[in-house]
């Protein structure tokens, strides 16, 4: 029995869902809209974390030694920093790996690596390489490094003159995740506001309808699941919409991305992300669409 | 069958629709109720299939008083009684055939019986040949053909039928007249409420009467109007 109402009640909300032709467009159009405002809110926000992150990646902090201090003394210092809990990586270059590479961003420039071939000794120093957890640690580090026990052994620290663009990038860094995070609320409360007017009106429409099945002695439940599952098709469908929408738009934004995201651009990212961004879309979809769809019905329901 | 005990009904506005009402009305029985527009006629039948409940008194189908039925039975009871209005109420989504198969699929029938009681009950109401046409492609009188074979394609024990003709043209409305007799004939009791001073003086059968809200009037045969 159970399964016959079910049965039922999906081929009515399947009959009203394109029966009602235009009604149905309308209010899928703008749950679409909604949704895709929704999705490309958060997808602009994670790709803006993504860029971001790749950015913070490559900002780290030189400690450079004086050359007369062994490899062995340097190592030393690299396990006592390895405690500081601001720091997330320490590497260390020596002399000669410098040089390498050195040689390796000259190229195949031959006035370089004449130059080099003329000084005879290697000029380079030896160094720590630090990255820290936040960039707005790197002060911290500097300084605690600057004044430590260790500090007549250092010749200079890189981060005096990374400074300003270290802070502007962190203040910047703070500001994109503000912003974001804002807007993304703001358009996803704007989203939701949308859609449930959209379904209210949809079920203002059918609201003679309530009355007629009441009369001829249908159940509440009864008068509730089509909607219930009109809802469920109205989301479905849009998150289909929108998953199209989103991919012609990752393609129409990919130029600008190319090579800020690790792995490519954001093509690449909306197929590598595929099912969790369609499983979000359908789910918030027909969550949307349900949710709204019983809170509207609700009022029409009490006799 | 139907029993109205001292019911008055006053809605909010201090608005008095029915008073001090006592009537029976028997199994099998067809009765009239008119009255002018505001005189109590609608609010009575919507006691009767528990649209609205009294302030005062109690109305009771087959001695149950319908006041004590909750809102969760209430799609039960409600199937006892086919309902047919004056704006026939018919779902516009829906063909002929779906409106009245809806009336068996809510209140659990089986696909076989649906698919058998159906076409068979537009026929009787002369739709057979009109089932898969929409409301709107359908003329007032065969609309309310269409409300007649849903509310008794469930066998109902009352049929209440508010204004059925009101929108009607004579030879619809003498149709429907003609349909209810026939339910009446098969045993059904029917309740008519009109204004329709011809088919109330054809029928020659039980009419009350109200006006502002009191009965004024019963009479085993009776006319629309009330000769002195």
């Amino acid at each position: 029995m159970k399964f016959t109402k079910l049965k039922r009640t999906f081929k009515e909300g399947l009959d009203n869902f394109y029966r009602n032709g235009w009604l149905s467009f309308a209010t899928v159009s703008v749950l679409a809209i909604s949704l895709y405002i929704i999705s490309v809110t958060i997808i602009l926000g994670v790709t803006a974390n993504i860029v971001l992150r790749n950015i913070q990646d490559k900002i780290n902090v030189s400690v450079y030694f004086n050359s007369d201090v062994a490899e062995s003394r340097i190592l030393e210092i690299k396990d006592k920093l390895v405690g500081y809990q601001e720091i997330r990586s320490i590497d260390y270059v020596s002399k000669d790996q410098a040089l390498e590479q050195f040689k390796k961003l000259g190229g195949n420039n031959p006035s370089i690596s004449q130059a080099l071939d003329e000084l005879g000794d290697n000029p380079l120093l030896s160094a720590l390489v630090i990255k820290a957890k936040t960039p707005d640690q790197y002060d911290i580090i500097a300084k605690a490094i600057g004044s430590s026990s260790f500090s007549s052994d250092i010749s200079r620290i890189d981060f005096e003159e990374n400074k300003t663009a270290i802070q502007r990038l962190t203040s910047i860094i703070k500001i994109v995740e503000q912003v974001g995070l804002t807007l993304g609320i703001v358009f996803v409360f704007i989203g939701i506001l949308i859609t449930f007017n959209a379904i209210r009106l949809t079920m203002y429409a059918h609201k003679q309808e309530f009355e007629i099945m009441r009369l001829v002695g249908a159940s509440n439940i009864y008068i509730r699941m089509p909607f219930v599952f009109e809802g469920i098709f109205y989301g479905a469908s849009s998150a289909l919409i929108v998953l199209v929408a989103l991919y012609a738009t990752s393609r129409f934004l990919s130029p600008i991305t190319q090579g800020s995201i690790s792995g490519g651009d954001i093509v690449s990212f909306y197929f590598g992300h595929f099912f969790t961004i369609f499983g979000s879309l359908i789910l918030s979809g027909v969550l949307l669409g349900t949710f709204s769809g019983i809170i509207a019905i609700r009022r029409y329901l009490k006799s | 069958m139907l029993r109205f005990e001292k019911v008055s009904k006053i809605y909010p506005g201090d608005f008095l629709a029915l008073e001090d009402i006592n009537l029976v009305i028997k199994k099998g029985e067809f009765v009239s109720v008119v009255g002018h527009s505001g005189s109590g006629k609608s609010t009575l039948l919507k006691l009767v299939y528990a649209e609205e409940h009294p302030t005062n008194g109690h109305v009771y189908f087959n001695d149950r008083p319908l006041d004590e039925i909750n809102r969760k039975h209430l799609p039960y009871y409600r199937r006892n009684i086919g309902t047919v209005f004056q704006d026939f109420k018919l779902l516009p989504q829906k063909t002929a055939y779906e409106n009245v198969a809806y009336a068996l699929e809510v209140s659990d029938g089986t696909e076989e019986e649906i698919k058998e009681l159906v076409p068979e009950i537009l026929d009787i109401v002369g739709m057979g040949n009109k089932m898969e046409k929409y409301p709107r492609q359908l003329s007032g009188g065969e609309q309310q053909k269409v409300c007649l074979a849903r509310a008794l394609v469930r066998k109902p024990l009352i049929i209440i039928a508010d204004e059925p003709t009101g929108n009607l043209d004579p030879t619809s409305t003498w149709e429907i007249v003609q349909l209810l007799l026939k339910i009446n004939e098969m045993g059904t009791t029917v309740l008519l409420a009109s204004h329709n001073k011809s088919i109330v003086d054809k029928l020659n059968l039980r009419v009350v009467e109200l006006e502002r809200g009191k009965i004024i009037r019963d009479n085993a045969k009776g006319k629309y109007e009330h000769k002195m």
